[in-house]
């Protein structure tokens, strides 16, 4: 336990004051609903890494000397990034408040997020180079047979089989994370969940290539090489502008980045209540998981008492688990920039 | 998605309605040792495993435990052997030029040339004089895996 954390915590009787441990993001003590959610995803992304693994495995063994196969190899050494990602910044972001880290450790989410991100862009662009060099100097692939139990086999058909497997798991996988991903609001397990859904197309399109190749297609090998190497390139330049959005402070979106999220509405509704407020606005930040808050008000008289302060602060509070941190301040006038109404939509609670 | 599926379908019927044929050659270098009844040989001189006679008349006679395996190929495929003497570089760039279909010269599962010609998988073992373990292969046109795959077929009976 963190003595600063205990301090920050202690003054202030409506924070919901946690200690830091299984089931919980830094100073944010998640709903039973959440803490399930988490435990479960936690699960899910250490089942993918052990099968993620075991295909890299597989692949490796029967790639040859397939172009298709060498960049389907490589995603699936590069899927690996995102699962591990998202446990280290679950492990990270558990840690609480201190003085040195007083907004918490949650931004782990968006630096594990970038880093994903641009392996994922510098990848795409280099196997783009890789394949397209290879079928521009109309490299003719080489693949022989392999003895198995003293049959002799091409080795083609193995390949097919190695992509099978590993085309079919992350298409149940990334079914299975998206809720997860959604009830946590974590972008990284979105953005895992969303490639693995289109996992099985970099599958599909390696078998083609192998399978062209097998029908003497030479050039089969180097554009199913070349589709794979494009989608690589489109998820990374997708998740390197997401993440970078989310570093640069936008306003807080949804867990799949499409619309504002709704909460900052709530908020603002929730200010409209008060009767010592005449104008009200907010800035909501998305640290990873949890929400920054800062609202703003002008008040109707020249005075404002703590208890009015506190008893709109509990209010916002209870909206939503994800707003933790909230600060709310008494201007004179609302600064330039910051959202004053809600965009008419009420969520139900 | 519907049409790479689809794409999908149809090429797996495609690939299982002609079984026996896959892998099949881009160049077509099995159907013409075939058709033509001629396999191509380049011998490297001077390697091990082959021993090359040249004769008064220009001719060459190639013997030794390569020569002897890739004669029972070219019967077993129904051709005649055309031999071509020569150094590795100049066999492996004849080849690259589409003019043999085989070099046998003592080559090694781990030859720089790899990326020039299609290796096969290693017939044999043996110990060099350092006593490090060495793989003999053979080498045929780059991605002509159907020619490939029968040498290897044929190599892996020989080798029962």
């Amino acid at each position: 336990m963190n003595p600063d954390h205990d301090e920050w915590s202690g003054g202030e009787p409506m924070t919901r004051v946690s200690p830091t441990g299984e089931g919980l993001l830094g100073h944010t003590s998640l709903p039973a609903e959440q803490r399930e959610l988490l435990r479960r995803a936690r699960r899910l992304e250490i089942v993918s890494l052990v099968y993620l693994l075991s295909c890299v495995v597989v692949v490796y063994l029967v790639m040859g000397s397939s172009q298709a196969m060498k960049v389907a190899w490589i995603e699936d050494l590069l899927s690996l990034i995102p699962p591990a990602a998202f446990l280290f910044a679950v492990h990270r972001a558990r840690r609480g408040r201190s003085v040195a880290h007083p907004y918490g450790h949650h931004r782990a989410v968006a630096a594990a997020h970038l880093t994903a991100a641009l392996a994922l862009l510098a990848m795409g662009l280099f196997l783009i180079y890789d394949s397209g060099s290879g079928l521009i100097a109309a490299e003719h692939p080489p693949i022989g047979s392999m003895q198995i139990a003293g049959q002799t086999i091409w080795a083609g058909w193995l390949m097919i089989a190695a992509m099978v497997y590993t085309g079919v798991g992350p298409v149940i996988l990334g079914r299975m994370k998206m809720p997860l991903a959604e009830g946590l609001h974590d972008k990284v397990l979105y953005a895992d969940a969303d490639m693995n859904k289109a996992d099985w197309m970099t599958a599909g399109a390696a078998v083609l290539g192998i399978l062209g190749i097998g029908l003497g297609l030479w050039w089969a090998d180097g554009a199913a090489a070349l589709v794979i190497s494009a989608s690589i390139l489109k998820d990374g330049v997708s998740q390197v502008r997401g993440a970078f959005a989310d570093l640069l402070d936008t306003e807080a979106r949804t867990f799949d980045d499409s619309e504002v999220h709704p909460v900052i509405d709530e908020i603002l509704a929730a200010t409209r209540t008060a009767p010592w407020i005449t104008h009200a606005g907010c800035r909501v930040r998305d640290e990873g998981h949890v929400f920054h808050a800062e609202v703003f008000t002008v008040p109707v008289g020249p005075s404002v008492t703590v208890d009015q302060l506190e008893t709109l602060r509990s209010a916002i509070l209870a909206l939503d688990w994800k707003l933790d941190d909230v600060v709310i301040t008494v201007v004179a006038e609302l600064p330039e920039g910051i959202r004053t109404s809600p965009r008419g939509m009420q969520r139900e609670q | 998605m519907r049409l790479t599926l689809a794409l999908l379908c149809g090429l797996v019927i495609l690939a299982l309605g002609g079984c026996g044929t896959i892998p099949r050659d881009p160049d077509g270098t099995l159907e013409r040792v075939r058709s033509e009844q001629s396999l191509r040989v380049g011998a490297s001189d001077g390697a091990d495993r082959l021993e090359v006679h040249v004769a008064g008349d220009g001719g060459a006679e190639v013997s030794g435990t390569e020569a002897d395996l890739v004669s029972g190929f070219a019967e077993e495929l129904g051709a005649q052997i055309e031999w071509t003497v020569g150094g590795e570089t100049e066999l492996v760039h004849a080849m690259e030029r589409g003019e043999l279909d085989v070099i046998i010269g003592g080559l090694h599962s781990d030859s720089p040339w790899a990326d020039a010609v299609s290796l096969t998988r290693p017939y044999a073992e043996s110990t060099d004089p350092e006593g490090s373990t060495v793989q003999h292969v053979l080498a045929v046109p780059l991605g002509e895996n159907g020619f490939l795959v029968t040498l290897e077929r044929y190599l892996d009976r020989e080798a029962e």
